[in-house]
């Protein structure tokens, strides 16, 4: 089977704000082209991601990363049989035990409302309908009286992945044949210009303080800063259909991805920034061999000039950029779309097909299964 | 004989050693064992599979930009935010470009080319979301790995050639020991087995040859001479 790679390519404005910072406060930035450059981790983006997709994503397509699938089986176990509820708990550990997980139960003295729930060891990364059949598989065994099967179980956790694992992946230590392998990459986000840190001095006033207390009842900074910055993800469409195995599903999540990739931003310090935008421009590219990251296009850091805001700049450079990479090496995109709604953006137009968001949204779902099925 | 020349470059790569778990480093330059990963998954192997064959390639790296030491600080987190997992540290080298050279039978190192223009996975600097910038192969050419990491012209940025103010520029080179008993400092950096329930590695020696000399088109004139003044030259 040919390769094929979608890659998401986005110039997105963040206002002041601080959406993902370090252990001192700061937000957080990377070196590039030898300047200061904002930066927000792809860890934090995929995080907002995976929350953006329980948005409009059945629950039955997700995954949730917890200690405590013990009491997801047990809840599925008293909803199939109510008669079993006493024993719930007890089915619940042996079936997560039987898949080679540690189970740390609570002591049995402690039956307070507040005792511990059973834990796993780790955080394990399942999809829901996988603890529904565990459920299934514990009653069955149950109900013939039999062992669990090990190797039923594993096969479970291997199957029906959600679509949050099968883009982000799972990596389980000690029990590597349930890994899981990632089939996107997210690359950290940096402005595509220069950037200091500003601090916000702020006083706050206590309210029943009275007029012989003068002063403010604390002070303190925020860190901010505010900036342009080019995102980009791919998404490796022949492993997400191995992680999955079914066409459909694979359409389904890489939509998904783009869809949430474009509308879903971190929540550091959201309250009190307010600073959730959406991308001025976004270009997705579909190709046939290398997937192509262009930000080097960012290299030399973007500055206004001529009256031509940064943004504006940005988006020139991308499609200069990028039809340059094209000339140079061969390989150009098979399919590119580009939602470019403001006329600061209009110069990514050129690089393919101009359509809404929506309208992105609809080609994708359109175009993608032929390129799953390899053709 | 060939090689196969790479440009890693790109806002962020790690290069781990040894280290694992919450505190996650990264050497100075490419590792073998990263680069050889790098390879593996373009060709579409699973961790699971053998490399002996991709072990046996000689390998060099020249550091054309050093870059910068950046500390990442990262907390995870369940979805519902109600688990915590340890706080972690991972390091990264930011604004460095680095050009790595394989060297091994013509068909092989042509198979890898093919590959890296066409890879099965999603190629990575090190660390899974240390996107390369733009392309990476430089292509392959028919001499020996000394030569390729001598020949193969300066690839740091412009802004960084600018910063510098000699005339010639000294890029340090790591390369494999390429005859037995060559000086170097032994490291554990030949991946035996990628699996993670068996990642494994062994030693190999890294030599330091003389850097590589370039010269830097925005290198000044040293006025200041400091020797000058003490009657040298």
């Amino acid at each position: 089977m040919k390769n094929f790679y979608l890659d998401v390519h986005a110039l997105h404005t963040v206002p002041p704000s601080n959406v993902n910072r370090d252990d001192t406060g700061s937000p957080k930035t990377a070196m590039y082209g030898g300047v200061r450059r904002a930066r927000v981790s792809s860890q934090a983006w995929k995080r907002a991601i995976r929350k953006d997709f329980s948005d409009y994503l059945d629950s039955s397509r997700l995954g949730t990363r917890t200690k405590r699938l013990v009491d997801m089986v047990a809840k599925h176990i008293q909803e199939i049989s109510p008669e079993l509820s006493d024993r719930a708990a007890e089915l619940a550990i042996a079936a997560v035990q039987a898949g080679g997980f540690k189970v740390e139960v609570p002591k049995a003295k402690d039956e307070t409302a507040t005792a511990k729930p059973a834990r796993t060891e780790y955080l394990l990364f399942v999809s829901n309908i996988q603890a529904r059949r565990l459920a299934e598989v514990a009653l069955e065994a149950e109900k013939n009286g039999a062992d669990l099967d090990k190797k039923l179980v594993k096969a479970v956790l291997q199957s029906d992945q959600s679509v949050d694992v099968s883009l982000f992946g799972r990596m389980i230590a000690n029990s590597t044949d349930l890994n899981v392998d990632a089939s996107v990459q997210v690359a950290h986000a940096i402005s595509v210009h220069a950037v200091e840190s500003e601090f916000d001095y702020f006083t706050a006033v206590d309210d029943e303080s009275g007029d012989g207390e003068p002063g403010a009842g604390m002070i303190g900074t925020v860190e901010f800063n505010s900036s342009t910055l080019y995102r980009y993800a791919t998404l490796n469409l022949g492993g997400l259909l191995k992680n999955l195995g079914d066409p459909g599903a694979t359409v389904e999540a890489a939509v998904s991805f783009v869809r949430s990739f474009v509308e879903s931003m971190p929540t550091g310090k959201q309250n009190t920034f307010a600073n959730k935008t959406l991308p001025d421009g976004v270009v997705v590219t579909l190709r046939e061999r290398m997937p192509v990251n262009l930000v080097g296009a960012f290299e030399e850091a973007v500055t206004a000039e001529d009256g031509k805001g940064r943004l504006r700049v940005a988006a020139e450079r991308l499609a200069r950029y990028s039809a340059e990479l094209d000339a140079g090496f061969g390989g150009a995109a098979t399919t590119t779309f580009v939602v470019a709604p403001t006329s600061a953006v209009e110069a990514l137009s050129q690089l393919g097909r101009g359509v809404s968001f929506p309208d992105l949204i609809e080609a994708l779902e359109s175009e993608l299964p032929a390129y799953v099925r390899g053709e | 004989m060939a090689v196969l020349k790479l440009r890693l470059a790109g806002p962020l790569q790690a290069w781990g050693g040894s280290s694992r778990f919450v505190n996650r480093h990264t050497r100075e330059e490419p590792t073998k064992s990263g680069v050889l990963g790098l390879l593996a998954a373009a060709q579409g192997r699973r961790r699971s599979e053998p490399v002996e064959d991709l072990v046996g390639l000689k390998f060099g790296v020249r550091v054309d930009q050093p870059g910068r030491l950046l500390r990442d600080f990262q907390v995870a987190r369940s979805l519902d935010g109600r688990e915590s997992m340890p706080l972690s540290y991972r390091y990264y080298l930011s604004d460095a470009v680095f050009l790595a050279v394989v060297e091994g039978p013509d068909a092989v190192i042509e198979g890898l080319n093919d590959s890296v223009l066409d890879p099965v996975y999603p190629l990575y600097l090190g660390r899974r979301s240390c996107v390369p910038a733009g392309r990476i192969s430089l292509g392959v050419e028919g001499v020996s790995l000394d030569t390729a990491l001598r020949m193969e012209p300066w690839q740091a940025a412009v802004w960084h050639q600018k910063k510098q103010a000699a005339r010639t520029v000294s890029l340090e080179i790591f390369r494999d020991a390429l005859e037995p008993g060559e000086a170097g400092e032994t490291v554990r950096d030949v991946p035996l087995d990628f699996s993670p329930e068996n990642r494994s590695y062994t030693w190999r020696t890294v030599v330091r040859p003389k850097p590589h000399e370039v010269p830097n088109p925005f290198g000044k004139e040293q006025s200041h001479d400091p020797m000058a003044e003490l009657g040298g030259s």
